[in-house]
């Protein structure tokens, strides 16, 4: 291995830029970090260097640990995106630098300095000086003098940042070359993906300091396994459809889903489908094939060797789309790819699919509002024990009216996060009124979860606005238990909702909790075939997840009072509402909030609401 | 460059007209003064033992206070460029205020701090050491009279400096004082050369303070510039005047040097 | 470039240039063999007008004797300024020896600074005073404003060139003379007749100067009509006609004199039989008799006559008769100018 990294974190001002981040490079290799500008790319390749040191981790360069040394004696060469040219050298004294620093006599300075000038192709230019030079040029004094005293690592922070297209290529595959020539080992920095699929032999993902996958450029773009590195690497369509018998659902096709890929039944399940996948035909075609529907033409443009196109399809029961971004409309949008030559008769196409992948599903992403001022701040403690059973990533949302407060609140907000032991925590900031940039930040983000905690006077009014416009599932928390063991799901009335029980169920398999199916009999004597039927649905669900359930049948004046006897006598942790797409017309919004508060302030048990599926 | 022709001649001549009698007439009569009574009177004017030694003692002060403020200046000025620190500001305030307030000030100032009846005086007096009144009082007042301007020459250029220079030194195999004697140091040199020069001149025509703290000692501790005024007040027009046409001429000299390399610094760094 | 040399060549003229000025800076103090050992010193401090009396004559001569006698060199470091300032600096601790001051009060002030012994100089020759010179006036030529003695000072429209009281020696001489003038002439009512001269003098002050010498080189440049100093610094200059202007004795002055301090505690052990010379060389006749020729009066009358450029005062008085310096700084500078004069016409 010529470079080992073992989970490195560096964090500024309380910021975490690099959050555990473990890698190994192999020999000769030409490792790219692409992500986009701070997601901590470029602080990785300092902390190598040595320019910066780490809070914690080590750094191993072949085999020697460096994580102490100071950059001079760490044997790399560094090509910084701005060059740093000294300015008073002339192109060989800058080149021959670092052999006067080791003290090399003049004839190899001399010899060196010739060679490396050949190899980058500036023979001749000697005695140039940065300002006679072109950026191009100057890339490959940098370059050269980077190389020179023969380093056994090649560091690289945007080489081409600066410059023009045109000479991109050209210098790409000079590097690759002198790359190769030398062997020597180099991580390269970028956020282009194109030079990144050009020159790496292998590419790690990066997002906001986190290393997301790392694999060679075709099988990222093939197989990535993040949405993340699905939507950055390259164009593609993503489809968010649901788990059924192993195969996911998009409407009426069914595309199956790979044994390796890990999924739950009846879980959301995103489809990736490449520009280059996408067949369009102006003829329906033949049976066999995997149809997604008929769509319009909506943009075109011209590649030169390719037309892209991007085709509009009704709305299909059960899908989503989430890339490219939608906004207020429910059809969806597909990317395609056709030979320049080729044509179409006209606007109307059918649209089919020669290829597919499947993501994993996500880290789920919960999204903590941290409003102290509202009597709600972030309930650390819970956070704690939910962050490692559920794989969770964590953010912390405040939302103030002042703007000098920003900067201030976020350091705050990442210290008590670093203290309660959340330091991955991210910190989001936003100014305005609360239940507006909540509801903002989760359309924004798309969270998963949705935590709050409930003011100790009672159920507030930013409670009160989620639930109006929720679409997320909330866990509104009281008197925060250290975690969740039993957990009631109420169907309440009428027909359990699939999401309550899914979700609930979810949260329990991960926690470890046991579930108690609940439904309140309003009218007292034997309960309805219908409502057994419900709960054996229900139960079977839950049996899928391997979670330990049961149901429990109660017989109360109203449903509220149910669900209180229920909570109080079963000593549950949590308890599960749905929220029946029913209740959500303007004129039950209050009657449905008094449920919701009465159950809150009734039970004084922490709340998990669940909107339906849309 | 439209227009530059046309229409300049009034703007022009009034400027002329506004520095003729403020600075070039002045100037011009130091010389005229100095060469009154011929180019003998002038040389014995000069030659006088108490003239050799003005001019020589301030020449000898504004050589040393120009090399030590070189090597302060520019160890302040990297100080301050590197380090971002709270209260960045008020220090580097202070550091210019020698600028801003009188000299006369600065020098009553060191004569009550470092005089016999003064804070530091009246702990060193017991050493038998006594700053003021003496050779090195002057050199004290002039240092800190002219600290700012190295700093003011130079930081500019370190500030211009991309922070990855030094690391690309770095990591080139160069510890930090190679970096700064082969990377930064040359890249300061332009601001070194003019900062020297500027120290140089105000040195040499340093008076508010020297008068404060050097007693006027004639063939100790006096200055040309006191020399030019003790002999203006005794009403030794003559004996003045050849004194000061030589400081005039220098610091044309000087002048000259400073215009002439802070163009072509410009020039290199773009 | 638009450098007319080529720039190697030029940064190599500019450093030998450089090199050449600071070898000059330097040249007095490098150890060049065969120089001679660099003599004793001897810092001398003087109020303003002694400055060519001492440098080119007096202090000379005595470094000349010295160096006969004992093979020694003596060199001067001078210092001259207004009496006030000089006193001030001493006070501040400049290094001086020894210290001729324009009046005894500054000696007195330097004794209650504790810079030398009190009255130590009252124990010198002539109590101290080692030359003296009479106050006069200074008018432009032909005397226009037709000025004859002090009084006509406060006539309307003369315009009156004066040294500061309050850093000169000279200046308070100028008072006391002012002062005095009128009180002799109205013996019985002193302080009214004096209070009212100084009135009408200040009334008509155009320029106050920090020194004597100052106040003169003001008066050269074409300040005011008129001009009280010292007679010794305008009459070499008068009877050479290089004086823009003539001297007028007035009938009744004071005679100002001049107290020599030796500052006991810049004297090394060593240096005490030198400075002991010097201070009995000042009343020798050699020195009084330089002192002559450079328009001082001698403590020694009999020495005057050598200078016949002496103009006849009819009525000249000391600082004795009115009391010494005590009484007349209380009662007269502060008394009467200060509190009196400047507060009224300050109005």
């Amino acid at each position: 291995m010529s470079i080992r990294l073992e989970q490195l974190t560096k964090s500024f001002g309380g910021q975490r830029v690099v959050k555990s981040t473990s890698l190994e490079v192999r020999d000769g290799e030409v490792f790219v970090l692409l992500g986009a500008s701070g997601s901590g790319k470029s602080t990785i390749l300092r902390l190598i260097a040595g320019l910066s040191a780490p809070d914690s981790g080590r750094i191993q360069l072949h085999g020697r640990d460096v994580t102490d040394l100071p950059p001079q004696e760490r044997g790399i060469g560094f090509v910084f995106q701005n060059y740093s040219i000294f300015r008073h050298m002339s192109v060989a004294e800058n080149i021959e630098f670092p052999l006067k620093i080791r003290k090399v006599a003049g004839p190899e300075r001399t010899r060196r300095r010739e060679q490396l000038l050949d190899l980058v192709g500036l023979g001749g230019l000697g005695n140039r000086y940065a300002h006679q030079l072109s950026g191009g040029q100057q890339q490959r004094v940098a370059l050269a003098r980077a190389l020179v005293h023969e380093p056994s690592v090649l560091l690289l922070d945007e080489p081409f940042g600066a410059l023009d297209v045109k000479i991109r290529g050209q210098l790409r595959r000079n590097l690759k070359e002198i790359q190769r020539q030398l062997g020597v080992t180099a991580i390269l920095v970028t956020h282009d993906q194109e030079e990144a699929f050009e020159l790496a032999d292998r590419v790690g993902l990066m997002e906001r300091g986190e290393l997301l996958e790392v694999g060679e450029p075709e099988a990222l773009y093939a197989r990535p396994l993040t949405f993340f590195g699905a939507t950055f690497l390259g164009a593609g369509t993503v489809l968010v459809g649901r788990a059924r018998d192993g195969a996911a659902q998009l409407g009426a096709l069914s595309l199956p889903i790979p044994p390796e890929v890990e999924h739950e039944e009846d879980a959301r399940v995103r489809v990736l489908v490449r520009p280059e996948q996408v067949a369009l035909s102006a003829e329906p075609p033949e049976r066999g094939v995997r149809l997604l529907g008929r769509g319009t033409i909506v943009e075109q443009s011209f590649l030169g060797a390719l037309r892209r196109l991007r085709v509009r399809l009704p709305a299909i029961p059960g899908t989503r789309q989430a890339s490219p971004a939608v906004y207020g409309e429910e059809s969806l949008l597909v990317d395609a790819v056709l030979p320049a030559g080729e044509d179409l008769s006209g606007p109307e196409v059918w649209v089919s699919l020669k290829g597919w992948h499947i993501l994993a599903p996500p880290r789920p992403r919960i999204l903590a509002c941290d409003l102290p001022d509202a009597g709600s701040p972030a309930p650390f403690a819970l956070l704690q024990a939910l962050e490692g059973p559920l794989d969770a990533r964590i953010s912390l949302l405040s939302v103030t009216d002042d703007t000098d407060r920003v900067e201030a609140l976020r350091a705050s907000q990442t210290e008590r996060a670093a203290a309660h032991g959340l330091p991955d925590a991210e910190p989001v900031v936003r100014r305005g009124e609360p239940v507006a940039e909540i509801a903002a930040e989760q359309v924004q983000s798309l969270y998963d979860f949705l935590v709050l905690k409930t003011p100790e006077s009672g159920p507030s009014e930013v409670l009160g606005g989620i639930l109006a416009t929720l679409s997320t599932p909330l866990l509104a928390v009281q008197e925060a238990p250290a975690s969740f063991a039993r957990i009631l799901i109420c169907t309440a009335v009428g027909e359990p909702g699939k999401a309550d029980v899914r979700v609930g169920g979810w949260l329990a398999r991960r926690l470890g909790a046991e579930v108690t199916l609940l439904h309140v009999l309003l009218d007292g004597g034997e309960p309805a075939p219908w409502v057994k039927a419900h709960l054996d649905a229900g139960l079977a669900t839950l049996r899928a997840l391997e979670v330990t359930s049961r149901t429990a049948l109660r017989p109360a004046r109203t449903a509220v009072q149910g669900i209180l006897d229920e909570a109080k006598e079963g000593d549950y942790d949590l308890i599960v509402l749905g929220r029946h797409a029913a209740s959500r017309p303007a004129a039950g919004r209050s009657r449905r909030h008094d449920f919701t508060f009465e159950i809150l302030s009734g039970s004084g048990k922490s709340l998990l609401i669940v909107p339906p599926d849309q | 460059m439209i227009g530059r022709r046309n229409g300049a001649g009034i703007p022009v001549g009034l400027l002329v007209l506004v520095l003729l009698p403020l600075i070039l007439m002045p100037i011009a009569a130091v010389f005229v003064f100095a060469f009154r009574g011929g180019p003998g009177e002038f040389l014995k004017a000069l030659r006088t033992e108490d003239a050799q030694f003005a001019l020589r003692f301030s020449l000898l002060i504004a050589f040393l206070t120009a090399a030590i403020n070189a090597v302060l200046g520019t160890w302040a000025a990297y100080v301050l460029a590197k380090h971002r620190f709270r209260g960045e500001r008020p220090l580097a305030i202070a550091i210019n205020l020698p600028v801003a307030i009188p000299t006369v000030v600065v020098g009553t100032s060191l004569l009550l701090l470092w005089g016999p009846i003064g804070l530091f005086g009246k702990l060193l007096a017991p050493l038998g050491l006594q700053p003021m009144f003496t050779p090195a009082g002057v050199l004290l007042a002039h240092l800190f009279v002219t600290f700012p301007y190295m700093l003011g020459a130079v930081k500019p250029l370190l500030d211009e400096l991309e922070v990855t220079y030094e690391e690309a030194a770095y990591t080139l195999g160069a510890g930090r004082w190679q970096t700064f004697r082969y990377v930064i140091l040359p890249a300061l040199k332009g601001g070194l050369f003019s900062g020297t020069l500027l120290t140089f001149a105000h040195s040499l025509g340093e008076f508010g303070a020297t008068v404060m703290v050097s007693g006027n000692l004639r063939l100790r501790t006096q200055t040309a510039p006191l020399y030019i005024f003790a002999q203006f007040e005794a009403g030794k027009v003559a004996q003045a005047n050849a004194v000061a046409a030589v400081l005039a001429a220098l610091s044309f000299v000087i002048f000259f040097f400073l215009l002439r390399y802070s163009g072509t610094t410009g020039k290199e760094r773009t | 470039m638009r450098s007319p040399f080529r720039p190697r060549l030029e940064g190599g003229l500019v450093t030998a240039a450089g090199l050449a000025l600071l070898l000059y800076a330097v040249w007095p103090w490098l150890p060049v063999p065969g120089r001679p050992a660099r003599p004793r010193t001897v810092v001398f401090y003087g109020f303003s007008i002694l400055g060519e009396a001492l440098n080119e004559d007096v202090l000379p001569e005595f470094a000349r004797g010295w160096r006969q006698r004992t093979g020694e060199r003596v060199e001067f470091i001078t210092s001259f300024a207004g009496s006030g300032t000089v006193t001030n600096q001493l006070t501040l601790g400049v290094p001086a020896q020894v210290a001729l001051l324009s009046l005894e009060l500054d000696a007195e002030r330097l004794a209650a600074a504790g810079v030398v012994a009190a009255g130590s100089w009252r124990h010198l020759p002539h109590g101290g005073v080692v030359n003296r010179t009479p106050f006069v006036l200074v008018v432009r030529r032909g005397n226009p404003k037709g000025i004859h003695d002090f009084s006509d000072l406060a006539r309307p429209g003369v315009r009156v060139v004066h040294p500061d009281p309050m850093t000169s020696g000279g200046a308070n001489w100028a008072l006391l003379a002012e002062y005095g003038a009128a009180a002799r002439r109205f013996p019985g009512r002193e302080e009214e007749a004096g209070f009212e001269a100084l009135r009408g003098v200040w009334r008509h002050v155009v320029a106050q100067a920090a020194s004597a010498r100052a106040a003169r080189t003001q008066f050269e440049n074409g300040f005011g009509d008129v001009l009280v100093t010292y007679e010794q610094d305008v009459l070499r200059d008068a009877a050479r006609g290089t004086l823009p202007g003539e001297i007028v004795y007035p009938p009744s002055t004071v005679l100002s004199e001049h107290t020599l301090v030796v500052v006991d505690r810049n004297v090394a052990p060593a240096d005490r039989p030198l400075i002991g010379a010097l201070v009995q060389y000042l009343w020798s006749e050699t020195a009084q008799r330089l002192f002559v020729r450079r328009g001082f009066r001698s403590v020694d009358e009999g020495l005057n006559a050598a200078n016949p450029a002496f103009g006849r005062i009819q009525d000249p008085f000391r600082v004795a008769d009115f009391g010494g310096w005590d009484r007349v700084k209380k009662e007269i500078v502060d008394g009467i100018w200060k509190d009196r004069v400047m507060k009224e016409i300050g109005k």
